[in-house]
């Protein structure tokens, strides 16, 4: 097609990877052609002026995240691009019914790891295992948690392997996941800097997710009532996610609380207001479980509130997400969640996972320190891409060090083959023009304790460097808006 | 209202309106000082320094209070905490903290103010005077106004935000008239009286030089500028206008009707504002202008500790 010697395209290579927008050089994927022949039509410098407005309109708005690097806390916008990620209407929905499923699942294991236990006693994983993750919480056995949900918010990482053509989930992150916020600000910032694009596809909106989450808290409350105080806790301006703690927080209409804008007496939490103290029923809580509660956890902590965990065990105030879900999203344990599919649902898994080494078993630990070089190898505990190791592109220093780590603690660590994550168009700096750059796909699941809704899409994070694998926005990654179609796309 | 955030509201609104005085001051006093260069001045930048309370501050940092020293200390200076740039920045830090209780249209002009004034390059303002950023922040200040009047619900936060900013405006407005009185009146015998250019650099600062001229048809005379920035009743920056803002606003919020009080702060505030309805110039000179300036600022001090007390802090309940 002559449109790749010009304009925005020009010298654009799809490469080895599997490319979102083209099934081979030149050739759009049915429901990315209307947008290419759109933007292969386009000016770099008209690309450009649009470029610069949807990034001036997320500086004006203050849509930053924190990095910690320099010590002091710097705030940065987290880079935006303008080509969509498009999924058709029956890839979404085989996504979405296979994260239902997992989610359905995932709430099942919390409830029994901290209820009944069957599931040891049915010996489809073990119990030292489980006990062992640094995030299990003794303190939550025997809670009886408002409405059964302790997965009220999943916020589910999903790739497409190159080789496959297919998703795969990565990670599973049942704490406090977080980039909601930009899913709805880059759809706004979107329709503003390019309302043409979405002219010609019927796009699935997604605002509507701050009232699904409302509903989901209101829900929990222990009066039920129209009444009920429902508050965010976040950990305050310098966490990284301030930025979608006070969105949500205004979105929902809902208080947005410091630890230290609570209180606990007689095992209730109330505010303090100008006119007293006024009770809480439901916590949004976006601090983690270690720094909830000095008197449960960590004693240094002074984002939390003493006493919280003894109103929450007390079913004096619920909290989502629940207590202890760091169990759930372990790297360790996500090997076995196909299992818990199959063992309290009696389904088999929609969605595939990607084939983990467990260094606690002598045969993977041995492959894994044999192929460190091939291998991502991952902390079981972490999560925002800290932890881990890109063997392939890892120095021969940094594989040593891991090793040793290993070696001293092979609990602590899991291993995958390197999957080849799919690639999109996206700005390059160096021409101006396209490159072809790696993401992921974070869609998010609300669980009300019946029913799984996911707001169609979710943040497609896109590695802004060459060649780098890693989406996190810690390290270096930015995002594009999510569109999935009503139909194909094609129509 | 939580607590912290109604103590954030009153610090935005402090932050913002001691960010305009500071600029509105600067502003007028460099740019007659400018005019005046060639003669024995008497109005020097000292003055301008005292006003904001940092005399050893500067001196950590500068020999002698020039043009150029006075302008980079009160603009750009981050170590002196009352410079403009810092009371822009910490008022969008308040801003920051509560960004879901004020309006999006708050926050981001208050955003927007922000990256403004930070941008400005200081060693490339200090060469070419203060006036551009000065009229950035003051009508910045202006606007900040306006979005908030019209799109904030103008409920107890609203109240908040406006007894910030006038308590602060009451605090600047005393200690202004009382820096430049004891600088144009007390200097030295040898310069003679001051003449009517510094006068009107005072009334300027404050934006009340139209107004002094629709009231008093005369030459401007000492007294009659001091009689308009203490007791006028409507001048929007007088201590009592003032003063009668912040007493309104903190009954609002307490829901006491005219004549009570329901709290310290309340009756403070409503015991300076019956003093300055009732005062007349006359008397205050009597009694001496740097004593009763003295006291109107202690009062200030008194009110801003008692709202704290009131409605911020709590002690560790259970």
């Amino acid at each position: 097609m002559e449109a790749l010697d010009r304009g925005l395209f020009k010298g654009y290579q799809p490469g080895i990877f599997y490319d979102e927008m083209f099934s081979a050089p030149g050739s759009p994927r049915l429901h990315y052609a209307k947008l290419y022949q759109k933007l292969a039509g386009m000016e770099l410098a008209q690309f450009e002026e649009r470029r610069k407005l949807a990034d001036l309109s997320f500086l004006l708005q203050g849509i930053t995240f924190t990095v910690y690097s320099d010590g002091r806390g710097t705030e940065r916008l987290f880079p935006f691009d303008l080509i969509p990620r498009i999924l058709p209407q029956s890839e979404w929905r085989h996504i979405e019914r296979g994260l239902a499923q997992r989610v359905m699942a995932l709430n099942l294991f919390l409830q029994d790891v901290y209820g009944k236990q069957r599931i040891f006693k049915d010996r489809q994983i073990s119990r030292s295992l489980v006990y062992s993750c640094p995030h299990f919480r003794r303190e939550m056995i025997g809670v009886e948690v408002p409405r059964g949900i302790h997965t009220h918010i999943c916020g589910i990482d999903l790739v497409r392997d190159s080789k496959t053509g297919e998703f795969y989930v990565l990670e599973d992150n049942a704490r406090t996941p977080s980039g909601i916020s930009y899913v709805l600000e880059n759809r706004l910032v979107m329709t503003r800097t390019f309302p043409d694009a979405f002219q010609d596809y019927e796009v699935l909106p997604v605002d509507h997710y701050p009232a699904e989450l409302s509903r989901i808290l209101r829900s929990l409350s222990s009066h039920g009532d129209e009444e009920a105080q429902i508050v965010l806790l976040t950990p305050g301006i310098y966490n990284s996610a301030y930025f979608e703690h006070s969105f949500l927080a205004q979105q929902m209409g809902i208080e947005l609380v410091e630890g230290r804008d609570l209180v606990v007496d007689g095992d209730v939490v109330f505010t303090k207001t100008i006119h007293g103290l006024k009770r809480v029923d439901v916590i949004y809580r976006r601090v983690d479980d270690e720094f909830l509660d000095g008197l449960s956890f960590r004693a240094d902590s002074l984002l939390g509130v003493p006493g919280l965990m003894g109103a929450y065990r007390a079913g004096n105030v619920a909290l989502a997400n629940a207590v202890g879900n760091g169990v759930a999203d372990d790297k360790a344990v996500y090997a076995y969640v196909p299992a818990f599919i199959r063992y309290y649902l009696g389904e088999d898994p929609i969605l595939r996972s990607v084939d983990t080494y467990l260094c606690t078993r002598p045969a993977d630990c041995a492959y894994v320190l044999d192929h460190l070089n091939e291998l991502v190898v991952k902390a079981v505990g972490e999560s925002g891409g800290y932890g881990m190791l890109m063997g392939p592109w890892a120095s021969q220093a940094k594989i040593e060090e891991f090793r040793g780590a290993i070696a001293a603690n092979p609990r602590n660590y899991i291993a995958q083959p390197v999957i080849p994550l799919s690639r999109v168009p996206s700005h390059n700096p160096a021409t101006g023009g396209m490159a072809g750059r790696h993401v992921d796909l974070r869609p998010y699941c609300l669980y009300d304790g019946q029913k799984v809704t996911i707001v169609p899409g979710g943040l497609t994070r896109v590695a802004l460097q060459p060649n780098s694998m890693v989406v996190n926005s810690s390290q270096g990654g930015g995002s594009k808006d999510t569109w999935v179609l009503r139909g194909e796309g094609a129509e | 209202m939580l607590s912290r955030i109604a103590d954030s509201l009153f610090w935005l609104g402090r932050y913002i309106e001691r960010a305009e005085y500071t600029a509105r001051i600067l502003d007028v006093n460099y740019h007659m000082l400018l005019e005046q260069s060639q003669q024995p001045y008497r109005l020097h930048w000292e003055p301008l320094i005292a006003m904001a309370g940092e005399q050893e501050r500067f001196a950590q940092f500068y020999g002698e209070a020039t043009a150029q020293t006075s302008f980079e200390f009160l603009a750009f200076r981050p170590e002196n905490p009352s410079s403009i740039v810092e009371c822009i920045a910490k008022a969008r830090e308040n801003a920051r903290t509560i960004r879901d209780r004020i309006s999006r249209e708050m926050w981001e002009d208050i955003n927007g103010l922000y990256h403004t004034v930070t941008r400005f390059d200081a060693a490339e303002e200090i060469a070419t005077g203060p006036h551009r950023i000065c009229e950035t922040v003051k009508f910045g200040s202006h606007r900040f106004h306006g979005v908030t009047d019209a799109t904030l619900p103008h409920d107890e936060g609203w109240e908040f935000l406006r007894v910030g900013w006038a308590l602060e405006r009451q605090e600047m407005t005393a200690r202004l008239v009382d820096v430049q009185y004891h600088n144009l009146l007390d200097g030295p015998a040898h310069l003679g009286p001051p003449d009517k250019h510094q006068w009107m650099a005072v009334l300027k600062s404050v934006g009340a030089y139209e107004a002094y001229h629709r009231q008093y048809h005369s030459p401007i005379e000492p007294e009659r500028v001091a009689e308009m920035l203490i007791l006028h009743p409507q001048h929007p920056r007088s201590i009592r206008f003032s003063t009668a803002e912040v007493h309104s606003g903190l009954r609002a919020i307490s829901g006491s009707h005219t004549g009570s009080y329901s709290n310290e702060a309340d009756r403070l505030a409503g015991k300076a504002l019956e003093r300055l309805r009732y005062d007349t110039i006359d008397e205050i000179f009597k009694q001496g202008l740097h004593a009763y300036l003295n006291e109107v600022q202690q009062m200030s001090c008194a009110i801003g500790e008692a709202i704290a007390t009131t409605y911020f802090y709590y002690r560790v309940a259970a």
